[in-house]
């Protein structure tokens, strides 16, 4: 396979050390960004990197930085580390074994767009990965990476690690950005949006941990060798996240653009002991499911959206056949029913009636108009609501009652 | 200014204004629950979704701006579709309390539901149960169940009155509305939070079980009980022949003046209208012995004016006072200004007011009576009074209002008064000092007569009866036209003016203050 | 009346106010703070908190309903989250939960009558590739089956 992006220094015990980083010539990426590159430089070789979102929503990086306006007021960065998409890992991965790989990301971004004050939000369960990260960041402001005049470039940069306390909505970039401000993670109308009114109503940039841990290496090596990595329009690698009914479940650095047979049966072992593959989440619980005789896609953004799916956070949910769809479903409708904010009318009624209709078919009390309804209502909250989790609800559970509607007639009383 | 397309119907409009704004200017209403004109727009409701040309998704009318050439649609099937989702979706954890609910007949589901749903239920699962009569607030009650989380109670008490008595707890379907424990809505603002809320969810218990919102009649009027001269609504009922009602006014509310009082006004204005059914005075009480026994209020007048105008002649006019009140119009001021300054040439002519209060931050001013800067502008002046100078008008008192109890105590006026030979009294209000007159003329209040006020800023407000005038009471200009005929020094003068409008026009004329431009 | 925070605590929590551009918005690092001195947020915390940060403790409320893994009453010295997402879901989360209850004998949301063990099921850990997986207040346990279960909990004093 082409080299390794994120995930080589995965094995090096103590990474997180900035000693042990820097023996594997660690922080080049902030030398070179720093000392040899404008940001209008770096700003370019990200758009041409074609570096789209790791978080989910596939928005290209460069794009985003460029809507900045060089206004006179404090510019802010948010990393989102919240990972609350079901069956998503690899940001924990990438924050445990490499978070000074991360760190050089944000100090590059920071530079480029003129950011002084960095926050990480990360998700409250991850306390034990925090403290990693705290670790990793008192090293970097040890040894002069981070804090007054680094490198001696005059450039000034804090980082400071934000818990959240269980909320998958914090993860919505405007949702962070309440939760960041210290209210309830309500997400907000855009426009206007957070490049230009952001946190504390400055421009702030949000990114998601994998995104940004990218930056290092297309400065390091250049756009070019960046996109070969992956496709043209869609440049570098991916942290593919498996779990689910295969041997071996674990995070896999891949080329977009690899076929998702072969990671579920080349590099994921296949499907345990006697289990059949009845059907395939590709990115993250949010993505419309795909039949057994439909994974035979690329998985990259636009072969996914073609396959009436999404790339999302590349977390691949493999699910056998003696597992019943009635309880993918039940998964679905509790988490977002359980997780809307409930700020607006679609999400928060259309999700808990969805859950309800659910349960009592799960109790043996479904009845044929319970498909049509649960198909309905979410075509009530798709498109409707303020924020995407009401498509995130809406879109795999309509996947589920369009392509397995036999299956849960099956289940039904009457 | 942009040009767009509502519906196919042109409309130009500034930049930067909303769908919504550019719609209610073409006369095209859409759909809303959360958004209100005075907060920044929520868009969490959801009613208010149009279809635009061009965008892929349904955008919402209160914060999409316009650009020029855009092309929206109201009324499309996509945004019809939607609308009776959101209905759906709030009709499905509503409860079914219309036929027990205040807000009937003035409720937004229910006029969205007729003209936009008509749909049957197709909920077949157990609604949520919460709290039904949680007390908030003084007069307040939420009921939990009925709530559809619009937040502009929420966006009410942050952004106006900024004191934050209530928040939204736990999350998703959970959500609710509610006090921090024990820190009640207790602000001089709250009653605005029943008119706010779209539903039912937050009622008034002033107004509780009361009467339905369809038996009432509104009219408008301008609230007396402070100088800002908020604009309000009088809610009453004009009366069944069959039922006996013990009130005629069941509510009172706020009209919307971006000018005086936006959209609000105080809990003052808002519950103290009990002055306007209790304690009246509806016939005209004589309490003199003698000769003019059983006089009636024609009469009674004709006496009064007979006594004056021999004062007059006999140019003994500085021996009768007057004790007015800024509770009176402007018209009412100028009549008495021109007749018993200019014409009678009278000097003791006193204003009392009710005692001043406190002021607060928004609309309630200290002064505690309407007209003080009309009066001022007229020419009064607000020298203090004290009780020698009323025993000095050794021939008559004449007496404009209620308000002399205020300031001092009935036995006091009554010393005062010992010497005087004829004491009159025009009032509304059943008080002490009857007794303690010779002739109590009844007199409507505010809301039932038309007339002028002018505000603590300057501004003059014009009104009308709303509440017909109740037994021989009657309204001060029309008592001061007949003064001022049948004193027979101007007659033509007073004879020109048939309605308080006629006044104001004549006022326009004389006083450089209330020329048009105001 | 407010609730003691400990020297080392108040010190933290003046330090940590002190990071951010704006006081209000430390309030969840604070309430992360307040909870771990006191295993959940009493009442007075509130207040303090509010006082502290500069806003109404209505505000301070708001956010501790909203957000799953703030509690207003203690828990037990375990907290047993289960996941019963998805990928745990698909390698049996729900027998696991099952056991816990017959051998914890209580219900998801309850704690032990000695207090040592709280049961809660929540959502996705972010640990799937160990499914089915738990966490222990800050611990993370995955690949889990009954014996697991019993030897950890036999660890937990």
């Amino acid at each position: 396979m082409k080299e390794k992006i994120l995930t080589k220094n995965f094995g090096l015990k103590n990474n997180y050390k900035i000693e042990v980083y820097l023996e594997q010539k660690g922080y080049q990426s902030v030398r070179k960004a720093l000392k040899e590159m404008t940001p209008e430089q770096i700003l370019e070789e990200v758009k041409k990197a074609n570096l789209r979102g790791r978080g989910g929503a596939g928005f290209p990086a460069g794009v985003k930085w460029g809507f900045v306006p060089k206004v006179d007021k404090p510019k802010y960065l948010c990393v989102n580390a919240d990972e609350g998409e079901p069956g998503t890992f690899k940001d924990r991965y990438i924050m445990i074994h490499d978070p000074h790989l991360l760190l050089e990301g944000i100090i590059i971004t920071s530079f480029c767009v003129g950011i002084h004050k960095a926050f990480i939000y990360i998700r409250g369960e991850y306390e034990i990965v925090a403290q990693r990260l705290e670790q990793a960041i008192s090293g970097a402001y040890e040894r002069g990476f981070l804090g007054k005049n680094i490198l001696e470039t005059g450039f000034d940069l804090d980082v400071i690690v934000h818990r959240g306390a269980g909320a998958y909505i914090c993860g919505e970039e405007t949702g962070l950005l309440e939760s960041l401000e210290g209210k309830r993670g309500h997400p907000r109308l855009k426009p206007p949006f957070p490049a230009s009114i952001g946190l504390f109503q400055c421009p702030t940039v949000i990114n998601n941990v994998e995104t940004l841990s990218n930056v290092p290496a297309i400065i390091l090596k250049g756009a070019g060798w960046f996109c070969r990595q992956g496709l043209p329009k869609d440049g570098g690698t991916r942290i593919f996240g498996v779990s689910g009914m295969v041997k071996k479940p674990g995070i896999y650095e891949l080329p977009i653009g690899i076929n998702l047979k072969d990671i579920i049966f080349k590099h994921a072992g296949g499907m345990k002991a006697g289990k059949k593959l009845k059907a395939v989440i590709p990115g993250g619980m949010s993505a419309p499911i795909l039949r057994a005789d439909e994974i035979d896609v690329k998985m990259d953004f636009d072969s996914l959206v073609e396959a009436k799916s999404m790339l999302g956070s590349a977390a691949i949910i493999v699910v056998d056949e003696e597992t019943p769809i009635l309880e993918v479903l039940k998964s679905l409708a509790k988490f977002y029913s359980h997780e809307s904010c409930g700020q607006c009318t679609p999400c928060r009624i259309g999700t808990s009636w969805i859950n309800k209709i659910v349960k009592r078919m799960i109790q043996g009390k479904g009845k044929k108009e319970d498909i049509t309804a649960i198909h309905r209502l979410a075509n009530n909250i798709l498109g409707n609501t303020l924020c995407p989790l009401g498509d995130a609800a809406a879109m795999p559970i309509n996947s589920i009652v369009e392509k397995f509607s036999e299956e849960l007639e099956s289940t039904l009383s009457n | 200014m942009v040009k767009i397309f509502i519906d196919d119907k042109p409309v130009e409009v500034k930049e930067g204004t909303t769908v919504f704004a550019a719609a209610e200017k073409a006369g095209i209403p859409i759909p809303h629950l959360c958004y209100h004109p005075a907060f920044i727009p929520e868009g969490s409701c959801r009613m208010c979704l149009v279809e635009i040309e061009g965008m892929p998704k349904l955008e919402l009318a209160c914060s999409t701006q316009v650009k020029e050439d855009m092309r929206i649609w109201t009324q499309s099937k996509r945004v019809i579709e939607a609308r009776k989702g959101v209905l759906e979706f709030l009709l499905a954890e509503h409860p079914l309390d219309c036929p027990i609910c205040d807000k009937a007949g003035e409720c937004k589901l229910q006029d969205y539901y007729e003209e936009y749903g008509l749909f049957d239920s197709q909920f077949k699962e157990f609604k949520e149960k919460r709290e039904k009569k949680v007390n908030i607030g003084e007069n307040l009650i939420l009921d939990c169940e009925r709530c559809i989380l619009c937040t502009r109670c929420v966006r009410f008490l942050r952004e106006i009155t900024k004191t934050q008595e209530l928040g939204i707890f736990n999350r998703g379907v959970y959500s609710e509305i509610s006090t921090y424990d024990g820190d009640l809505v207790n602000n001089n603002y709250s009653g605005n939070l029943v008119q706010l809320c779209p539903v039912g969810a937050i009622t008034d218990s002033d107004f509780r079980f009361q009467i339905r919102s369809w038996f009432l009649q509104k009219g408008d009027s301008i609230c007396p009980l402070c100088g800002r001269g908020c604009n309000i609504s009088i809610e009453y009922h004009p009366g069944f022949a069959r039922i006996q009602r013990k009130k005629r006014v069941y509510r009172i509310t706020s009209r919307k003046n971006p000018q005086v009082n936006d959209f609000w006004i105080c809990n003052l204005g808002r519950y103290e209208y009990s002055y306007f059914d209790e304690n009246r005075l509806t016939n005209f009480i004589s309490n003199i012995d003698g000769n003019n026994k059983g006089l009636d209020q024609e009469s009674a007048l004709q006496f009064m004016v007979q006594k004056i105008r021999k004062l007059y002649n006999t140019k003994k006019t500085s021996r009768i006072a007057l004790i007015l009140n800024s509770w009176l119009t402007n018209e009412e001021l100028f009549l008495v200004s021109r007749i018993f300054r200019s014409d009678l040439r009278m000097e003791r002519i006193f204003i009392i007011d009710p005692p001043q209060g406190e002021k607060d931050e928004m609309l309630l001013t200290a002064e505690r009576s309407p007209n003080r800067k009309g009066a001022q502008e007229i020419g009064f002046d607000f020298k203090a009074l004290n009780l020698e100078e009323l025993s000095k008008a050794t021939d008559m008192v004449i007496i404009f209002g209620e308000y002399l109890i205020n300031q001092f105590n009935a036995s006091e006026i009554k010393t005062a008064l010992e010497g005087v030979k004829t004491k009159i009294l025009y009032s509304s209000q059943d008080t002490e000092l009857i007794p303690l007159v010779d002739m109590v003329f009844p007199t409507a209040i505010i809301a039932e007569k038309g007339g002028s006020l002018t505000n603590c800023e300057g501004k003059i407000q014009s009104f009308g009866p709303v509440l017909d005038s109740i037994g021989e009471s009657r309204p001060e200009w029309q008592i001061l036209l007949d003064v001022g005929k049948k004193l027979r020094i101007n007659f033509h003068y007073y004879s020109q003016f048939k309605s308080p409008a006629a006044v104001l026009e004549k006022m326009e004329e004389e006083i450089p203050f209330f020329q048009k431009e105001k | 009346m407010s609730p003691e925070f400990s020297e080392q605590t108040k010190k933290r929590i003046k330090e940590v106010i002190s990071r951010y551009p704006k006081k209000e918005a430390s309030l969840l690092p604070v309430l992360h703070l307040t909870q771990q001195e006191f295993g959940y947020i009493p009442i007075e915390a509130e207040r303090s908190v509010a006082e502290m940060l500069g806003v109404k403790p209505i505000r301070v409320r708001e956010a501790i309903t909203f957000y799953t893994m703030l509690h207003r009453e203690k828990m037990g010295k375990y907290h047993i989250q289960v996941c019963s997402n998805l990928s745990c879901s698909l390698l049996g989360a729900e027998k696991l939960i099952d056991y816990l209850r017959e051998k914890l004998k209580v219900e998801p949301g309850e704690t032990t009558p000695d207090k040592k063990f709280t049961l809660s099921t929540v959502e996705c850990l972010g640990a799937c590739e160990e499914a089915p997986c738990m966490q222990i207040n800050f611990d993370y346990y995955g690949n889990l089956d009954k014996k697991k279960i019993d030897s950890i909990l036999a660890d937990l004093k």
